[in-house]
């Protein structure tokens, strides 16, 4: 049998690809060695420090829709496990 | 005077260009529906009011931002109306301090204050605009909202002239004003940030001393300095928010409950398939086949009459034969299909203001992924299936480089609405009741072949790359009747236009080539003809899939290059049936189209839906893919495509004829 995959809890560091549905964290650094890719997440709103929500994931299970700066984004899974987090809930 | 309206993707710009210029432009609800920029007269001024395309930053890493950097540095703008959309003006503000560092006069147009205010989101004008030193007013374009008092701003010019304060601690402002003091330019403070960020777009303003500064300042954070700017910008930002905004957070949101149903787990991808078998039955189906007919029956009546009325004046029988076999013919046939057109282009107008099309590119984009495009793909093939020029033209908004390239080749194959006569007209004769169903099989065809084709080009011809998918999803909005209306006419507009020039010109000429002989003798058997002749020097092309040698069919086809419709105006002529205009009996019936066979009759779509697309979609390609080698490329991919499923299509349809 496949194991559950773990939830993560408060204070634990992961990536933000590894987050569930309606679980917030805050920005730890952004890993992306691709120039106008870090450029792109930094210009809509994904800094160092800032607070994230995930809220909605595809049907297919990628992207996923997140929360940040009070408005939506998309992302794929593949950038956002680029994307160091902390876990606020 | 100029001004500059800048804002982001989906703010509402457009809308506001609209009001203020009196114009209708290109609104949708969708990011990046500003493909070019566009230019009109604030309504009695003669102020000059410049439509940027929606960015959300003067990031040198896409085409749209690239535009309006270069636009706003060096072009003259004596000022920069910045469009901000309340519900995200954490996000907005980001690109409004990077406006703010060109010192160019500056008026805020928060907008959708509104839905704002129906979120719990308050914002305190006052302590905004003290701190921005910015004259900012609250809008509704939607609801033209203040969009007076906004005009009345800008002709008396009374507004506050932004004297800049201090964004980024105290180390980088330093090196801003030693930057600042050793480059000579109109925007001093924005140049410097450039430098320092070291943005490709400015290289050329880089000095021996600049790059020693610059060198300096980067040693002292150990980061990258592009990461530290827009780390101090949201910052700073963050700091104006906590004074001058309240918001309620957590709430369930209409658009939150919408979405809970239309991307639900389970119910999406279903959801979806209605929604699009829906556009192609009222479009493609029983109700666009139902307004064909009924526009042919008058076109039909028009023409008995013209041909009774100049046979009554005496008229030679060339020039009836001119303005009823060619004209009319020509032109009537394409006209019959105008209201189904008009179906189509309501619903993807629909689909586009909604902002249904941003979640069709967020749930599909795994599948696209798989075959190296992007959901981003998907808005360029929906807007396709109306006409591929915009679509080719939208998919600028895709940020990869081979993404968008393959976009662009791939888009044609979707069937376009011009299209669609030819697939009414074989679908119905030969397939009688199972029409509906024929046509929606050429859809998934195509989308199959998109597919097929995005895999041969990724294994074989952009090798490798990963790209990412980056998109903000809108909230729903319901959409305003009367720029949904306006969008339609405008499109409508162009296509009459199209049937009354180009295709009246083409019709005239396949007439004229159709009627006379090499020797100029008119009253030819069609057979004898110089469009004959020259259709038999290409017919060999097309016998694979016909399984006959047919020039009426050749010439027909090339035409497509014309415009798609142009085949069945010339099929049209060429059957003779002037005063019976595309009904599919009649130019079936005739000896020049009587071979075809359901099987024949497929393939013969399959080649013309597939095929190079018209020569305004070609330009179009060319302009989007930068080069005529790769314009050149994308018409023979298409065509070679086009060709060999044709052929396939034949040979196996042939093979289930015999059979049974």
């Amino acid at each position: 049998m496949k194991l559950k995959a773990m939830k993560y809890r408060l204070g634990d560091q992961t990536k933000l690809s590894n987050l569930k549905k309606g679980q917030k964290a805050k920005v730890v650094f952004l890993n992306t060695e691709n120039k106008a890719l870090r450029r792109r997440l930094l210009d809509m709103g994904i800094t160092e420090g800032v607070q994230i929500k995930v809220k909605k994931i595809a049907p297919l299970g990628d992207p996923i829709d997140i929360e940040v700066r009070g408005y939506e984004l998309c992302l794929r899974k593949s950038d956002m496990s680029l994307i160091d987090v902390e876990v606020i809930s | 005077m100029r001004i500059a309206l800048v804002g982001n993707q989906n703010s509402g710009k457009t809308t506001l260009f609209n009001l203020l210029t009196g114009t209708n432009q290109k609104i949708g609800n969708w990011p990046g529906v500003t493909i070019e920029r566009k230019v009109g007269a604030i309504r009695g001024t003669d102020f000059e009011i410049v439509d940027l395309p929606g960015i959300y930053s003067l990031s040198p890493y896409s085409l749209e931002e690239e535009i309006s950097t270069k636009f706003l540095f060096e072009e003259n703008v004596d000022l920069i109306l910045n469009i901000i959309d309340s519900t995200s003006i954490e996000r907005s503000l980001y690109l409004t301090t990077q406006l703010l560092e060109l010192k160019i006069p500056m008026i805020i147009a928060l907008n959708m204050s509104d839905i704002a205010d129906k979120r719990g989101i308050h914002i305190d004008l006052t302590t905004l605009e003290n701190r921005l030193d910015t004259t900012i007013i609250s809008i509704s374009a939607l609801k033209k909202t203040n969009v007076f008092n906004l005009i009345q701003y800008i002709k008396m010019g009374d507004y506050r002239k932004n004297y800049y304060q201090h964004v980024y601690d105290h180390d980088l402002e330093d090196y801003i004003e030693k930057i600042k003091n050793i480059t000579t330019s109109k925007h001093p403070r924005f140049l410097a940030v450039k430098l320092i960020e070291d943005d490709p777009l400015f290289t050329d303003y880089q000095t021996e001393q600049t790059k020693k500064l610059v060198k300096e300042i980067s040693s002292k954070y150990l980061r990258d300095m592009e990461q530290v700017i827009a780390d101090e910008r949201y910052r700073y930002i963050e700091n104006i928010r906590d004074e001058a905004v309240t918001a309620k957070h957590d709430q369930m949101t209409w658009t939150d409950r919408i979405d809970n149903v239309l991307l639900h787990r389970v119910f999406a991808i279903p959801i979806f398939v209605i929604v699009m078998f829906s556009v192609y039955y009222l479009a493609a189906g029983p109700i666009g086949q139902f307004t064909v007919n009924f526009v042919g029956h008058y076109v039909r009546i028009f023409s008995d009459w013209t041909r009774a009325l100049l046979i009554d004046f005496g008229a030679s029988s060339w020039s009836v034969s001119l303005v009823v076999d060619g004209m009319i013919a020509g032109v009537g046939a394409i006209l019959n299909f105008l209201p189904q057109l008009a179906i189509l282009f309501l619903l993807i107008s629909l689909l586009e203001t909604t902002g249904y099309m941003s979640r069709i590119a967020f749930f599909l984009d795994r599948v696209f992924q798989k075959v190296g495009l992007s959901g981003k793909s998907l808005i360029p093939f929906i807007i396709g299936s109306g006409c591929s020029i915009p679509a080719i033209m939208s998919a600028r908004t895709i940020n990869d480089e081979t993404e968008k390239r393959m976009t662009i080749m791939l888009t044609p194959f979707i069937p376009c609405s011009a299209k669609l006569p030819i697939i009414t007209l074989f679908a119905g004769y030969f397939f009688g009741r199972n029409s509906g169903w024929v046509s929606a099989s050429l859809y998934f065809f195509a989308i199959a072949v998109i597919f097929l084709s995005a895999v041969i080009m990724k294994k074989y011809w952009f090798k490798g790359k990963v790209s990412s998918f980056i998109l903000e999803l809108p909230d729903y909005k319901i959409p305003n009747f009367k720029f949904v209306v306006f969008d339609v006419f405008d499109k409508v507009k162009a296509f009459i236009q199209q049937a009354g020039s180009i295709i009246l010109l083409a019709s005239i000429g396949v007439w004229f080539l159709i009627s006379f002989s090499w020797t100029l003798q008119y009253g030819i058997d069609a057979e004898y003809s110089i469009l004959a002749s020259l259709g038999k020097v290409l017919a060999w092309i097309f016998y694979p899939m016909l399984g006959t040698y047919s020039w009426g069919a050749a010439v027909s086809a090339i035409q497509g290059l014309v415009a798609k419709e142009q085949i069945v105006a010339s099929m049209a002529i060429i059957a003779g049936y002037s005063d019976q205009t595309s009904q599919g009996l009649l130019i079936f019936g005739s000896t020049a189209f009587a071979f075809f066979t359901p099987a024949s009759a497929y393939a013969f779509m399959v080649f013309n839906l597939f095929s190079a697309p018209c020569i305004g979609a070609i330009g179009a390609m060319h302009k989007e893919l930068g080069t005529t080698k790769k314009m050149w490329q994308a018409v023979f991919f298409q065509t070679g495509m086009a060709w060999v499923l044709a052929v396939i299509v034949y040979q196996i349809g042939h093979l289930i004829e015999v059979i049974l």
